[in-house]
């Protein structure tokens, strides 16, 4: 089932209504506590379409401006709510366009995470952010938060957390190839999260049993795996996604923090402080070298594809840092630019053909 | 009395004054271009400008080792820096001058080759570029003690900042101020203020000294009148003819950034409002001939053609009366209270123009034009600024549709001229001009 369906019917069976929700990072067991189903809008990809396709420079990034088409005509009417995180300068300046001169006519809610976690005062910050969105959050789902859902909703997600970590993680031992392996986990940004654990439940049932198709594992660090051409063109290439590091996927899988819930509002906010470093909360980039060196590593890739969107200043800044880093280690990059086009150009096409054909002389096994 | 100021606070610097002497001599000795100029004759406190930024510049060059030094983003709440004796560097500032200088190209290939993005903000490219090859304007800049970054203009400045704190190995200090929907709220106010105490309590490490909190109330008055004098000399140009243009306005705010909180920089501004209210007693213009339209600038100056611009409509009789880059540092005045000078740099920086939403803007853009008696607006569509420069479209079309003000979207880079094609903007600005009949 698509997603327009999907949350047509999550209305009329369970009463729930929805949010849209703008990259990366937010509280989703909020969202969930309160019975309210997300569905993250990354992009969509394409060209924007509609009357608004022209009110944001062609400067700006693909998700912005389609996310802008998107909502103004009409795409996310199904929803009640739209919810901007704090992400960049870009969505910032998307979360007061959208609703203060049309686009978006429903309730827009901000979330400010802080930036540059870890530092003195960010937790008492975030701990405010958090409630303030919550109080929003219930009167759009016309219910009040009772902690012992919000405590619920934080143990259903790291129960996902689990899923995704050991799917991503034993990645080399799961016979699906990359598209199949991404179609799943990227349903995690519209299916209610109950029947989001169960396809994973079902998947990880075949760790194990078989392998990806490409036999070159790579690591790929990025924003969003847009076009999905790119990961069938890897892997016709000979080539796997062996260790996910995209802002879409493996940054927000929260590893570790399985002990028992005494404070859920607590408890949220160790989950975010878990959390993988990623450029758009402005973690330290030391740490997040490192954490990708570990990725590396745990997982043999022989080489790392930068998967970029174009004009993305977070992402793009860390680009020299990475690059650095895998060269110190000898290992092969390839940065990806795109601009959530449907298709892949043949140039890049040849490009990924081209590395993995590399990285697979140099291992000897493609 | 004019030039008697500005020998007295000439007579206070050594080296810049000489410096800016010898300009004024080069310049009188310079051949004079046939094409006569559309614009009045220089402001005379120009001289006092050259000579307090080039001796800004020029103290720079020897201040690491000396006094311990910050390199500061613009919209940081500088006084306690200044206060704790502190030399500052604004980067921004120093990449406008290599905007203008035209060498943006050569230091953004050199970074490019780091593996940085042509889509970075110019002045970052400028910033690295100018580190990696040693190539400065400014001759060179002293090597920081510390990385002072406030999050109120944009978040690039924090990956920027965040970069030089890892080439000099020196501490970065970072003031969040989260993006202003409204009004902030109390707890939003209450994490920049924590985050200003944090930064003092890292940069009295580093100046190796306590903050005197009475000094710190002096500084802030400083900046609070510096602010204050800097809106009263823009608004000068509320008066028909306007006395200066906006190009120069984009000049004479070198002070109140990078001099902000300091006696010199004030010094200079009274200079400049007397020659101005001289100026708009005798009805001089910052035109030659007739001011004919009044129109607004909306975003960052394109620093190497504000010139090739303003000249060009100038010679039509188009005068820019105000920009909102000019009256961003002006905005402070209001909310900087001396005697709190903590908590109200909080409210203060956090409800900058760059930090707030759409509404404020436009509310900015309109109530400037209706002020200024604007007619026109030129909104530079910034390819290097994306805060500034998302909700231009819509801007424009509020502006044409509410007051009735014809408006043009142009698009540039604020620093690196091979996003310009001077002859499309030049066709552009024609048919702008032809416009108003
Ligand atoms: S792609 Fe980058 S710039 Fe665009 S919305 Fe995402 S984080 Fe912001
Ligand atoms: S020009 Fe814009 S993006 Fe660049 S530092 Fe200034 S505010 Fe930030």
């Amino acid at each position: 089932m698509t997603r327009e369906p999907y949350i047509r019917r999550q209305r009329t069976e369970h009463g729930r209504r929805a949010v849209a929700v703008l990259p990366v990072h937010y509280p989703k067991e909020l969202l969930t506590a309160l019975d309210l189903l997300a569905v993250e809008v990354w992009g969509p990809p394409g060209a924007p379409r509609g009357d608004a396709a022209g009110r944001i420079q062609t400067y700006v990034c693909a998700v912005v401006r389609n996310a802008l088409a998107f909502l103004a005509s009409g795409g996310a009417d199904c929803v009640d709510a739209v919810l901007f995180p704090h992400t960049c300068d870009s969505i910032q300046q998307l979360a007061t366009l959208a609703p203060d001169f049309g686009g978006w006519g429903k309730p827009a809610l901000t979330f400010l995470h802080p930036k540059g976690p870890g530092r003195p005062g960010v937790r008492r910050f975030l701990s405010e952010e958090l409630r303030g969105l919550a109080a929003k959050l219930e009167a759009v789902a016309g219910r009040p938060l009772e902690p012992e859902r919000l405590a619920a909703a934080i143990r259903l997600h790291r129960e996902i957390d689990l899923h995704r970590a050991a799917l991503l993680d034993g990645r080399a031992a799961l016979p699906l190839d990359d598209p199949g392996l991404y179609a799943l986990l990227r349903r995690g940004e519209w299916l209610w999260p109950e029947d989001h654990l169960a396809e994973l439940r079902a998947a990880r049932a075949r760790l194990g049993t078989g392998g990806p198709p490409g036999r070159v594992p790579i690591l790929v660090t990025g924003y969003v795996p847009e076009p999905i051409a790119t990961l069938e063109t890897l892997n016709g290439a000979g080539a796997f996604v062996a260790a996910d590091d995209y802002a879409a996927i493996g940054r927000r899988v929260v590893r570790g923090g399985d002990g028992p819930i005494a404070d859920p509002w607590e408890a949220l906010l160790d989950r975010d402080a878990a959390a993988p470093p990623c450029p758009t909360r402005a973690t330290d980039q030391a740490a997040r070298m490192r954490h990708l060196e570990a990725l590396a590593a745990r997982s043999g890739a022989r080489g790392v594809v930068v998967h970029v969107v174009k004009f993305c200043e977070p992402e793009l800044f860390d680009v020299p840092a990475i690059r650095r880093t895998f060269a110190a280690r000898g290992l092969p990059i390839l940065v990806l630019e795109g601009e959530l086009e449907r298709q892949l150009s043949g140039q890049t096409v040849t490009r990924i053909e081209a590395f993995a054909e590399l990285l697979g002389a140099a291992g000897g096994a493609a | 009395m004019i030039l008697r100021r500005a020998r007295y606070e000439l007579a206070a610097r050594a080296g810049g004054p000489f410096l800016a002497a010898l300009d004024d001599w080069r310049r009188r000795h310079r051949r004079r271009s046939a094409r006569e100029s559309p614009f009045a004759p220089p402001l005379e406190s120009l001289r006092a400008l050259k000579a307090l930024m080039t001796t800004h510049y020029l103290s720079g060059r020897y201040a690491d080792g000396a006094v311990p030094v910050a390199w500061v983003t613009s919209g940081f709440p500088v006084e306690p820096l200044r206060t704790l004796g502190f030399h500052t560097v604004y980067p921004e500032n120093h990449g406008a001058m290599c905007g203008v200088q035209r060498i943006v190209p050569a230091l953004s290939d050199a970074i490019e080759a780091e593996g940085y993005s042509r889509d970075l903000c110019s002045y970052v490219r400028a910033d690295l570029g100018s580190l990696v090859t040693g190539r400065s304007p400014a001759g060179r800049l002293p090597r920081p003690d510390l990385l002072a970054c406030c999050t109120n203009i944009c978040q690039t400045v924090l990956y920027w900042y965040r970069d030089l704190a890892r080439r000099f190995g020196v501490p970065l200090v970072l003031v969040d101020t989260p993006f202003v929907y409204g009004e902030a709220t109390p707890h939003q106010l209450r994490y920049v203020e924590d985050q200003l105490e944090e930064a003092i309590a890292v940069a009295e490490r580093v100046a190796r000294r306590r903050l005197d909190r009475a000094a710190l109330r002096e500084t802030a008055r400083l900046a609070r009148d510096g602010s204050r004098l800097w809106g009263e000399c823009l608004a000068t140009a509320k008066a028909r003819p306007a006395p200066w243009t906006g190009v120069d306005g984009f000049f004479h705010l070198a002070p109140i950034v990078a001099l902000r909180g300091t006696e010199a920089c004030n010094a200079y501004y009274r200079l400049l409002l007397d020659e101005l209210r001289d100026r708009v007693a005798r009805g001089v213009g910052g035109l030659r001939g007739e001011e004919r339209h009044r129109l607004v600038w909306d975003n960052l100056p394109i620093w190497y053609a504000t010139r090739e611009i303003a000249t060009l409509l100038a010679s039509r009789g188009f005068n820019f009366v105000c920009t909102t880059y000019t009256n961003a540092w002006a905005e402070a005045a209001a909310r900087i209270d001396p005697d709190d000078p903590v908590r109200s740099s909080a409210d203060c920086y956090t409800h900058v123009l760059l930090n707030r939403d759409l509404p404020s803007k436009l509310a900015l853009v309109a109530g400037l034009a209706r002020e200024y008696g604007a007619d026109g607006a030129v909104l530079h569509s910034d390819r290097s600024c994306k805060p500034y420069s998302i909700g231009q479209v819509d801007l424009k079309a509020r502006l044409a549709g509410d007051l009735g003000i014809r408006t043009l979207l142009l698009e540039a880079d604020h620093g690196d001229p091979r996003a310009w094609a001077s002859e499309l903007a030049a066709n552009r600005l024609g048919a702008f001009m032809e416009s108003f009949g």
